[in-house]
């Protein structure tokens, strides 16, 4: 069982738990304010995930630029649904660049050793196949 | 592992598995028998032919045509993206970019590049463009075995 397991079946179980007590928020009370947050949050999410997947499967571009990209393009849906949603004011709307930074600078060394790891074990098995 | 082989006239090749349990080891032989059986109907310049997948290295998909790229030679596929991927998908035929399908039996090394681009060399030396996105289906072509 490995970390990595463990907090990715954390996070799915959180999201069914946070699913199932706004359900039932809902069903008592209606959509209150906090309800509202979740459903917009949710939304944003399902947006960011589709325009990175769209963004992989049509622009072969370099990891670095790979990321500019998607930072840009993520950042500026971000931006767009922050509005929207009434989340930022005029004054502080530089805020949407920040999140999405922290989150890419999170994310772009946890891919990098992710690839360099799932290409040494291919090679291996690769090298093991041609000894056995 | 034992392997028994003996000649049986007048009968079509019949492969017997004998396991004291069902491992994934087994599921894994049992797929890669599977697969040498699988054959692609292809066409060079008007003339059928049947391809075994172990001739074929890899598969493109220009202009919503099919081409089947053997060490040396490239043929017509007489089929459809949908239908190819639903037949092989338990093949060692693995999308590796949007337009690609290649055999991982013919793998010779993955590479990243300077430019942190990846690349497949086969064995015949040819050299494939890899998306960063399929880079985890073919390695999950590898845990299957």
């Amino acid at each position: 069982m490995s970390i990595k397991k463990l907090l990715k079946d954390s996070l799915i179980l959180a999201a069914l738990m946070i699913l199932v007590v706004f359900a039932v928020s809902v069903i008592w009370s209606g959509v209150t304010e906090e309800i509202g947050l979740v459903i917009r949050l949710f939304i944003l999410a399902f947006m960011i995930t589709l325009a990175n997947t769209l963004l992989d499967e049509y622009c072969s571009l370099t990891m670095i630029m790979s990321y500019v990209v998607k930072y840009f393009a993520i950042s500026a849906l971000v931006l767009l649904y922050g509005f929207i949603a009434g989340w930022f004011f005029a004054s502080n709307f530089w805020m949407a660049f920040i999140y999405v930074g922290v989150v890419f600078i999170l994310a772009y060394p946890i891919d990098s050793f992710r690839v360099k790891k799932d290409i040494e074990y291919i090679n291996t098995q690769i090298a093991g196949r041609k000894t056995s | 592992m034992q392997i028994i082989t003996k000649e049986v006239k007048d009968k079509p090749l019949t492969v017997t598995i004998e396991y004291p349990e069902r491992t994934e080891f087994v599921d894994g032989l049992i797929r890669k028998i599977e697969s040498l059986d699988i054959s692609f109907s292809a066409d060079d310049n008007g003339r059928q032919l049947k391809l075994k997948l172990a001739e074929v290295y890899y598969i493109e998909n220009v202009e919503r045509k099919l081409f089947v790229y053997g060490a040396k030679e490239v043929y017509r596929l007489n089929a459809g993206a949908a239908e190819l991927e639903e037949r092989f998908k338990d093949s060692g035929l693995v999308r590796i970019s949007r337009t690609c399908i290649m055999n991982t039996d013919h793998l010779k090394e993955i590479r990243q590049l300077r430019n942190s681009r990846l690349e497949a060399v086969l064995d015949n030396d040819e050299k494939l463009i890899v998306s960063r996105k399929y880079l985890k289906d073919i390695k999950r072509v590898f845990k299957k075995g």
